[in-house]
């Protein structure tokens, strides 16, 4: 190895791995033609790269790329995915109505309307299932009678007109 | 922003206040019947009232004159007529509840009121009014209500 070989050794590895200007290539290749010792040294290194290649090639063909890039995608998106309550929030960002909060009177309105309702329908009245009331009965022509049987579920309202019509009826 | 509010307080007032209006009718079905002793004669169409008209009344024949089904919405009067001229029915909804319906009935012969009343009539169940006189028999009205 001359003196020179200490000057290409250190721009070797650059030429090496193609990263050289073309004044250091131009230097390094004509050492090369005359120096064993870094023509040596320069298939040593082929040869490291051959041997760790083999290797590697066989893995990354072994590897199922596409399946790896679904683990990713889907790792991004759990990262990404929001709460029910950024969700929501979101959600009623959308338009400028809610961006302004106007939804606070509005569901406070509807929970009054709500509770206004409840206790309108599901007032406390009388009941009267399963019943037929009469609740008022005048006749000026006739004598009226009323009964309620429970089976079958009927009321009836009866009209004598005359004497002779009450015998008709049980 | 007080412009908004009010629009939305509009809208829950009127559409509350809508549904009311909108379902407050009820299904009633009058059927007007001729009860007799002459023959023994029970209308086909009568044959679910059949067990009921038989233990309440001794006729030994029933025939359906008049078959009504018909909507009532409140204070609206609904007349039926009768064969006979001037011979009638009125039926007014008064009132409509969870339970029952209000019905204002009135029956008219010739002008004059034989029965005016007021009752409270259950889903399914069946209010006879019977008594006034038509030929040898006597009419019955049957009115039942849906709802």
């Amino acid at each position: 190895m001359t003196n020179s070989c200490s000057a290409v050794s250190k721009v070797l590895e650059k030429y090496f791995d193609q990263e050289v200007t073309g004044e250091e290539r131009f230097l390094v290749e004509g050492h090369l033609q005359d120096c064993p010792a870094c023509r040596d040294a320069l298939k040593s290194m082929e040869e490291l790269r051959t041997w760790m290649r083999v290797p590697v090639d066989e893995a990354v063909r072994k590897e199922d790329f596409p399946w790896v890039w679904q683990k990713i995608e889907r790792g991004i998106r759990l990262q990404e995915q929001r709460s029910w309550w950024q969700s929501l929030r979101s959600w009623l960002d959308v338009t400028p109505l809610f961006r302004k909060k106007v939804w606070i009177p509005a569901v406070a309105t509807i929970v009054v309307l709500l509770f206004i309702s409840t206790q309108i329908i599901f007032k406390q009245t009388p009941s009267y299932q399963g019943a037929s009331v009469v609740e008022y009965l005048e006749s000026p022509t006739c004598n009226v009678m009323v009964y309620q049987l429970e089976e079958p579920k009927v009321t009836v309202i009866w009209m004598f007109e005359g004497p002779e019509e009450e015998h008709t009826t049980t | 922003m007080k412009r908004t509010v009010f629009l939305l307080t509009a809208f829950f007032f009127l559409s509350f206040f809508s549904i009311p209006t909108a379902s407050a009718q009820v299904q009633v079905r009058i059927r007007v019947i001729l009860a007799s002793n002459v023959g023994q004669i029970i209308d086909p169409s009568l044959n679910d009232m059949h067990k009921e008209l038989g233990s309440l009344f001794n006729f030994t024949s029933y025939r359906l004159l008049r078959d009504e089904p018909m909507n009532l919405v409140p204070n609206r009067t609904v007349t039926v007529q009768g064969r006979r001229p001037g011979r009638l029915m009125e039926v007014t909804l008064v009132g409509l509840h969870r339970d029952n319906a209000q019905l204002k009935i009135r029956v008219i012969r010739e002008g004059v009121d034989l029965l005016n009343t007021q009752v409270r009539l259950s889903p399914g169940r069946t209010v006879l009014i019977g008594g006034p006189r038509y030929g040898e028999g006597v009419v019955i009205f049957a009115v039942s209500s849906r709802f």
